[in-house]
């Protein structure tokens, strides 16, 4: 469980008002009146630096920014410990490149090291050993490698394979916790990224062509002719639940009353790679097929924010000015009923049911992550028009 | 649609016309060379040369022509360069140059009206949060005693400071006095100003904020709406001048924009009556209600995010052509007033 305990400075009276306000049923009103799977509006572009493999900017609205810059580079593959041991099995993977030209897809696993994908996240304000920093970075991370994709991609040959340096950079103050954001921006940068072509074949020293142009896409767009799978990077989206209420994309204020939050990491269930000779159609990329990767909960900053006194316990409202008896003075701390209108912050965990539809409402068909990728995708798109 | 992509676009030159320059140039006929012309002279600083509304920064040359007088924002050097000290838009009325700051924050001024967050419980005064360079203090003997009782204040109450505010706590002041170092001294001795409750808040840029953006100071800056949309209770909106804005659900002789007829001799009774001044607890509020306070909370953003002036009327009108806006545009009334809801709105109301 990860801590993202910053003491957060809002009054009881609000935090009762937003949690009032929330937990409405049947549908919740929000501070900012979006609907309860609503993103902020966000402002998107991708390959804006110049020197990377491949980039992204992504702007909320209330000014949060964060930029991802992809780097990638050639690097030997270590030997497995194993086959350092037992020369058969390292023959044997030489027998696997064989059939790696032609499929790719189902090789064996044994090729592939975790160790392929670097990512750093830097936070404003923050030390890069900072326990929510080192988590944040590793939730990223986790989704990218739980996929598996990603370091399939990144495979040149049985003796090489690129080396990618993932830099997570938040520009603005973390005004919200910036999970949704970087997931978001790091797949943007990686479906804009794009490696050098390979113009060696087999085992060779890799040799690639200058021509930048003649690049490839790491995650080829889809309906391009590819021996790779069409499948998406994933995306990590943060769900917080209020009763319940379910929302998306929370907001600083909205985590404050949260009861429980979680972050689900979502991709695309690999579809088989799309012969050479067909064309994948329109309607097959719709057919899109979720797949979770993995659920975190975060703990939410409400269960550090202060209790709101009511009005029967509070002797400034009862008229008592000089009533300081000291059980007036430990009213604050000591255990009230819940009364209408008076903050209490949540305790103890949240049921079942709840936790469940949350994932659910994250996975469900045209629900809010097949959405999101659609919306990044068309962003993919448009920048590719621009060129 | 969950998600609103917005393509990005090239920045947009600021929304605020220079009301100075076309009045200047009917009153200005004889009166030598032109700020334009001379801007483009400068040798180094090309985006200057647009007729003064780019941005400038902190060091960069405005003029190195002895006629102008340096204003606001800018520094004399040599006894004829004139530099930008604060990054923002160059303005000039007649002779004067001066730079309007793109962000700056709030200079308590008496008298101003203010919503403050209590950061610091100290022992016989609170420190707020009034979006200040320094935080304000508010002392223990500033306040009003629940009950309207009229005393000096003693070592009880000093243990007791947090009854009646606490760490986190919003509130509405006004500014008392003003310190030697431009710090803020506020009181709350009245019954319009106290805790805040029943409401959201939200923190715009206040009034200094460049652009001519922002909370603006105007006649009044509370109000109360009598029937908003929907059949909800009255809502009461305090724009603080230092930019910290609170909407409420109005409650029948509480508050701000109470009336208060009361005279010093009856403000013991009024007092008691009204004691719910120190109260964190809300009362019940609708949907409608709800709903309405979230909407208005939305017209406020629009108006910080397009550099529009915040003030009664604007958020006013706002408020009316959002609720038009949204019976217009969606099939099912939605309050969200983000992406493309926001731009019309924002274009109505600059007259655009």
């Amino acid at each position: 469980m990860a801590t993202n305990q910053q003491q957060v400075l809002i009054s009881p009276a609000e935090l009762a008002y937003l949690h009032a306000s929330l937990s409405l049923s049947p549908e919740p009103i929000r501070p900012d009146g979006r609907s309860s799977t609503q993103f902020r509006p966000l402002v998107a572009e991708t390959d804006i630096l110049p020197g990377t493999n491949g980039s992204a900017r992504i702007c909320f609205a209330d000014g949060s920014e964060a930029i991802v810059g992809v780097k990638v580079e050639v690097e030997k593959t270590k030997p497995k410990a194993g086959a350092m041991i037992n020369p058969e099995e390292g023959k044997e993977e030489k027998g696997d490149t064989g059939v790696e030209g032609g499929g790719g897809f189902d090789d064996d696993k044994k090729n592939y090291s975790n160790d392929w994908v670097e990512l750093a996240v830097d936070i404003p304000g923050h030390r890069d050993d900072d326990p929510g920093t080192a988590f944040l970075g590793n939730m990223i991370l986790e989704a990218l490698l739980e996929d598996g994709e990603l370091v399939k991609r990144l495979r040149i040959n049985s003796r090489f394979h690129w080396k990618m340096y993932l830099d997570v950079l938040l520009i603005s103050q973390p005004l919200s916790y910036p999970l949704p954001l970087l997931s978001l921006t790091t797949h943007l940068a990686l479906l804009s990224t794009r490696l050098p072509c390979l113009i060696s074949e087999g085992d060779e020293d890799p040799m690639f062509d200058d021509d930048w142009a003649a690049s490839t896409n790491l995650y080829p767009p889809r309906g391009e002719k590819s021996k790779l799978s069409t499948s998406r990077p994933p995306i990590t989206l943060l769900v917080m639940s209020v009763g319940h209420s379910i929302l998306f994309d929370p907001t600083y204020e909205e985590l404050a009353v949260a009861d429980a939050v979680l972050a689900v990491s979502v991709s695309e269930e690999p579809t088989k790679p799309v012969p050479q000779d067909t064309i994948a159609t329109p309607k097959q990329a719709k057919d899109r097929a979720l797949r979770l990767l993995s659920i975190r909960s975060i703990d939410p900053p409400s269960r550090i924010t202060p209790p709101g006194v009511p009005n029967g316990l509070n002797p400034a409202t009862n008229g008592e000015v000089a009533g300081l008896q000291p059980k007036h003075a430990e009213a604050r701390t000591a255990e009230v009923p819940a009364t209408e209108g008076v903050w209490k912050a949540p305790r103890g965990g949240v049921s079942r049911s709840v936790l469940s539809a949350m994932v659910f409402k994250a996975l469900e068909k045209g629900g809010v992550a097949d959405e999101v990728l659609d919306g990044l995708q068309g962003v993919e798109m448009a920048s590719e028009i621009l060129e | 649609m969950p998600i609103i992509i917005i393509q990005p676009q090239a920045v947009a030159p600021p929304m605020i016309k220079d009301s100075d320059a076309s009045s200047d140039s009917s009153s200005d006929n004889g009166g030598g060379a032109d700020i334009d012309i001379d801007m483009t002279g400068m040798e180094s600083h090309p985006q200057s040369g647009s007729g003064g509304a780019g941005i400038v920064t902190p060091g960069q040359i405005i003029t190195t022509d002895s006629q102008w007088m340096r204003g606001h924002g800018t520094q004399l050097v040599n006894s004829s360069t004139i530099k930008a000290t604060v990054a923002g838009t160059v303005s000039r009325t007649n002779k004067l140059l001066s730079v309007s700051a793109m962000r700056a924050r709030y200079i308590p001024e008496v008298g101003d009206l203010v919503v403050g967050r209590i950061i610091e419980v100290q022992a016989k005064r609170w420190r707020v949060d009034v979006n200040a360079p320094q935080n304000a203090a508010l002392p223990l003997s500033s306040i009003n005693l629940p009950g309207g009782i009229l005393r000096k204040r003693t070592e009880t109450d000093e243990l007791a400071i947090r009854n009646f505010f606490s760490e986190g706590d919003l509130l509405v002041a006004e500014v008392q006095g003003l310190l030697g170092d431009g710090g803020a001294m506020l009181h709350t001795r009245s019954l319009k100003f106290g805790k805040l409750r029943n409401g959201l808040f939200l923190a715009v840029k206040g009034q200094g904020g460049g652009h001519g953006g922002g909370v603006v100071k105007s006649r009044r800056q509370t109000w109360t709406i009598d029937s908003p949309e929907g059949g909800g209770k009255a809502i009461d909106v305090i724009l603080g001048v230092n930019g910290y804005v609170w909407i409420q659900m109005h409650v029948h002789g509480e508050g701000v924009t109470a009336e208060t007829k009361v005279g010093l001799n009856r403000l013991d009774e009024a007092a008691a009556s009204a004691g719910n001044v120190y109260s964190s607890q809300n009362d019940r509020i609708d949907r409608e209600t709800t709903r309405e306070i979230a909407r208005l909370r939305g017209v406020v953003t629009v108006l910080a995010e397009y550099g529009l002036r915040i003030d009664e009327e604007m958020v006013m009108r706002g408020y009316r052509e959002a609720v038009e806006l949204a019976k217009e545009m969606d099939a099912v009334e939605d309050i969200y007033l983000g992406g493309e809801k926001g731009d019309t709105l924002a274009r109505i109301l600059s007259g655009r």
